[in-house]
């Protein structure tokens, strides 16, 4: 046997020996590594990222004279119009103030916002988890509601100290509950990822047989609020299509679409909740305390 | 190259034929045997062998239908299914959970040289993994405000354990008997409040905001789940309780496919369905129990289900419109739960109401009654123990006997008239009492009324025009006048005979001990003696052995609405019924005698007995009666108000019935304000719905 051949079986051998480590060692070690690989390659994701970034700033520094004074009138309405609306905001904001004062009512902010870039986001299961660049050292923690805008994309699934991975409001783990637009009793409704009907589609599922939904328009979906993750009120997603029967006759069932196209979206907002939900908790325990 | 100078090959030791043919035949056979028995289990035994192994892979599991719909007659739910969410938790998942708890123990007891049963150590080892997952969900899951702001307080402490909320032992040792394929429910309904207060939400706010944490906040890929089913609901709690019934548990629903021959032989688990107990639940529980489906799941070693293999969906029952009108339903419970006794709770009673052309029930409410979502999940000995006590089983309006009273006057009255010994304009006196044989039968005022004609007793209730009148009828004439107008007739029966089993509407139809006393009747009773003058007095204001039902009442009032003899009423909307009622027939007088009955009627309400309940603007017809009773050993009053309205136009007619106490007890001041309540939320309806909007006092709604 020459030293070719012996060195594929030695090969071979280390393999099947660190696999067979893998699997029998504990727990802790298998974990260990798991987040020694991720942090070993979180700069590299950071780099890709930033570089992505660098070449989307080269690409419009690239732009003719015309587009940029196109594009900065365009700022320039936007910018009217949003002038107005902060007006408004501004007295809605004195008067909540007053009443609060009046009622003597203090609340503290409940949610603290982190914005963050999209990192990653694999092309096969891009309706399932992005990595965000932000992680444990800029204060992300898991279950935080993940939000563009006041469009709910999804929610943080796990940290890592640079980066973060969310679930999409499509993913399989994803869980919500909703209020249904045009639902005068307020029911509680389900919204859960992966629908039946395709990749890229959630599932709203415990909608009451009576309810019809708006005359002519597409159902919106809105958080509830009361499940101690999401604000309240945040968009989900419309209905597509027609509600159809679940078979037991008792409820309605259909397909949602995201309100944002997901994989086109390369920076989001955390929103990390001041106190932890007990949910995030037991996660925090989960190694030791569920399994 | 072979070394030639190796070793030298001896031949073997020769044998003989004989043996090698032994040997030969030997191998064969038992060669041939391994091959029949290997064929014979393969293409004879195949089948059975298959059976046998499914038997002990597979399961088939019996999955209940949603039971149908109750709406009112105006489309409101009485019946619903709502969603019960419960928490549950997978065995199967947690087998290695429990192999850990159990290991821990067993390690534990031995250090400390204890010697303890593996069975009850498995037990423990069980029950302390549920535990501990029971204290995370309600560490997740319970969002009172006093959770909520310990929590704030406490955030960064231990988690905090409900030891408030146990698992119970004997359940989850009865579900490992009997549902170990199943997941253990560790918390039940979650979403619903719980009267009790020992399990389920504080409010319907609570309860959503429960089942929201625990989908938000759970993990969703552990051993715990939330999983949710139907139950019934009655979401106008306790209305129309003794009509609507309520449910209970059963495991023999019919199947929506019969599961074939195979599957026939294979263990079957059925999941707990809901089967009628009462009322219509029970009446018409083929039309809306549906039909169960199946699942066929393989199962582990240890009997847990493992993957399901084929599903067949249940079929939801047929829904079912009762021609309740929720409105009046609930105004006239309300109106009964004002009337109060001397200890300040409500007293037994009833009220009905009838359309007078359709003979369809608007409102039938008897008290006390019972909140049936307390009845529907499981009924609980203390609360059965407590309606029974208030004697809240009962439904009133179709099982309760009582002596008519007064109203039966009206009866009394035409059997004289269709005698002929008494004419609608003839002027009796009517003094404070009348004697029969040797004793006096008195007025209810001690001067008496003087000059009475038929108008003037109907309106003041005359009880002397009534002695001597029936007596000139005989009681024979009566009684037939009676059952004429079906005081003896079973009630609410099903001509189309919708319900499997049952011809009635009800389970228990309102009939049952009815008596219209005659002559043989009292014949019949041990040492009562012949029927003599006396007892026709007494019957002929309605009192002595005459029984009747509040719902046989309503009835009589609108077949006089309706100049007719029977009403036949039913429970069930239909708006083609056409009107005609089985067995009626005209009731037989003249134009001037029937306007002279309409007439009393309606001065009963203007000037009379009812004068107190009059309504402005709706001129109505009514009866009033007050009879006797004993109570417990004490002589007690029925209050009575019967009548129809609007007088000029029937289209409702009502009976009131109230089971006093005292002598403050009377028709028109007791029974009468219930009435009036009904007739003024019909009138509002009407008038709202139907009719243009109400006009001058005088201008009666259509």
């Amino acid at each position: 046997m020459n030293r070719d051949e012996k060195g594929v079986k030695a090969s071979y051998v280390l393999l099947i020996l660190i696999l067979l480590l893998w699997c029998a060692g504990p727990s802790v070690v298998r974990r260990f590594s798991r987040e020694a690989f991720t942090e070993f390659q979180a700069p590299a994701l950071e780099l890709v990222g930033k570089s992505r970034d660098l070449a989307r700033s080269w690409e419009l520094r690239s732009r003719s004279t015309d587009e940029l004074v196109e594009a900065g009138r365009d700022l320039g309405r936007i910018n009217a119009a949003l002038e107005l609306r902060l007006a408004t905001l501004r007295d809605v904001n004195e008067e909540n103030a007053r009443l609060r004062q009046i009622l003597a009512y203090s609340p503290g902010p409940e949610y603290r916002t982190i914005v963050a870039r999209v990192v990653l986001r694999e092309n096969t299961s891009w309706w399932q988890r992005i990595t965000i660049r932000k992680g444990r050292n800029d204060g992300v923690r898991p279950f935080s509601p993940v939000v563009f805008g006041r469009q709910v994309i999804g929610r943080v699934a796990q940290v890592h100290m640079e980066t973060s991975e969310v679930d999409l409001i499509t993913s399989p783990g994803f869980r919500c509950t909703a209020h249904l637009e045009g639902d005068e009793n307020h029911n509680i409704v389900l919204l859960s990822g992966n629908a039946a009907g395709g990749i890229g589609r959630a599932l709203v599922s415990n909608v009451p047989k009576t309810y019809g939904g708006p005359a002519g328009q597409a159902p919106r979906l809105t958080t509830t609020g009361i499940g101690g993750v999401y604000p309240s009120g945040l968009d989900l997603g419309t209905i597509e299509g027609s509600l159809r029967t679940t078979p037991k006759g008792e409820f309605q069932e259909g397909d949602v679409v995201p309100p944002r196209a997901l994989n086109t979206i390369h920076e989001v907002s955390v929103l990390v909740p001041v106190y932890p939900s007990p949910g995030e908790r037991l996660t925090e325990s989960r190694i030791d305390d569920f399994r | 190259m072979r070394d030639k100078t190796g070793p030298e090959i001896l031949p073997s030791t020769p044998v003989g034929r004989a043996r090698l043919l032994i040997l030969f035949w030997a191998t064969g056979a038992l060669l041939g045997y391994v091959l029949i028995g290997l064929g014979y289990r393969q293409l004879i035994q195949s089948g059975d062998l298959k059976l046998q192994s499914d038997s002990q892979s597979r399961r088939v599991v019996i999955v209940p239908p949603a039971r149908g719909i109750i709406y009112e007659r105006n489309g409101h739910e009485l019946v619903v299914n709502r969603v019960r969410w419960s928490v549950k938790a997978d065995l199967t998942e947690l087998q290695g959970e429990f192999r850990k708890a159990y290991i821990s123990l067993l390690r534990k007891n031995r250090a400390a040289g204890e010697k303890t049963d593996g069975d009850t150590l498995l037990e423990r080892a069980r029950m302390d993994v549920l535990q501990g997952w029971l204290d995370k969900v309600w560490f997740v899951i319970d969002a009172s405000e006093r959770r909520l702001s310990t929590r704030k307080a406490n955030v960064n402490g231990p988690l905090q354990s409900h030891r408030e909320r146990k698992v119970n032992v004997d359940e989850l040792r009865r579900h490992l008997r009997e549902r170990r394929a199943l997941p253990f429910t560790l918390v039940t309904d979650l979403s619903f409040p719980d009267p009790s207060g020992r399990e389920g939400a504080a409010t319907p706010e609570d309860g959503n905001r429960s089942v929201a944490r625990f989908i938000e906040q759970f993990p969703s890929d552990g051993p715990i789940r939330l999983e949710s089913d139907i139950v019934r609901s009655y979401p106008n709690g306790g209305l129309a309780a003794h009509l609507l019934g309520y449910v209970k548990d059963t495991d023999s629903l019919p199947m929506t496919a019969n599961i074939d021959e195979q599957m026939e032989s294979l263990q079957k688990l059925r999941l707990t369905g809901k089967t009628g107990a009462a009322g219509v639940e029970l009446s018409l529980e083929s039309v809306l129990r549906g039909t169960s489906g199946w699942e066929l799941w393989s199962k582990t070693s240890a009997g847990y289900n493992h993957e399901l293999i084929r599903r067949v969906d249940p079929t939801q029952g047929g829904h079912v419109m009762l021609s309740i009108d929720r409105d009046i339903q609930r105004t006239a419970e309300a109106s009964l739960a004002r009337i109060l006794g001397p200890d300040r709770t409500p007293l037994p009673a009833a009220a009905v109401m009838i359309e007078v052309r359709s003979g369809e029930i608007l409102a039938m409410a008897s008290q006390p009654s019972f909140d049936p979502n307390r009845l529907s999940i499981r009924v609980s000995s203390s609360y059965y123990e407590e309606i029974d006590a208030q004697g809240g089983w009962l439904n009133r309006a179709t099982q309760g006997l009582y002596a008519p009273g007064s109203t039966f006057k009206i009866i009394n009255a035409i059997a004289a008239m269709r005698k002929g010994v008494v004419q609608w304009d003839e002027v009796l006196d009517c003094g404070p009492s009348f004697r029969v044989g040797n004793r006096d039968f008195p007025e209810h005022t001690p001067e008496g009324y003087g000059p009475v004609d038929l108008e003037v007793m109907l309106a003041v209730s005359c009880n002397v025009w009534n002695y001597q009148v029936g007596l000139r009828t005989g009681v024979d004439a009566i009684a037939a006048e009676a059952r004429r107008f079906g005081l003896d007739s079973q009630l609410l029966t099903s001509p189309s005979d919708s319900a499997e089993g049952s011809s009635f509407e009800l389970p228990y139809p309102a009939g049952r001990g009815l008596v219209v006393p005659d002559q043989a009747y009292k014949r019949k009773i041990p040492g009562a003696g012949p029927w003599s003058p006396g007892d026709t007095a007494n019957l002929s204001i309605g009192q002595g052995y005459l029984l009747t039902t509040p719902l046989h009442m309503a009835c009589v009032a609108a077949s006089l609405a309706r100049g007719e003899t029977r009403t036949v009423p039913t429970i069930f909307h239909d708006p083609r019924r056409d009107g005609r009622h089985a067995g009626s027939a005209p009731i037989g007088l003249s134009r001037e005698q029937m306007a002279a009955i309409r007439s009393g009627m309606e001065r009963c309400v203007e000037e009379g007995t009812a004068r107190s309940v009059q309504i402005p603007g709706l001129p109505f017809a009514a009866k009033t009666g007050t009879s006797e009773y004993f109570k417990d050993g004490a002589k007690a009053h029925l209050a009575w108000i019967i009548g129809y309205a609007p007088a000029s136009n029937p289209v409702v007619a009502f009976c009131v019935l109230v089971e006093g106490q005292d002598d403050g007890t009377w028709g028109g001041k007791t029974a009468g304000p219930v009435a009036r309540d009904m007739l003024l939320r019909w009138a509002g309806k009407a008038t709202s719905v139907d009719a243009p909007v109400q006009g001058q006092p005088g201008d009666a709604p259509r």
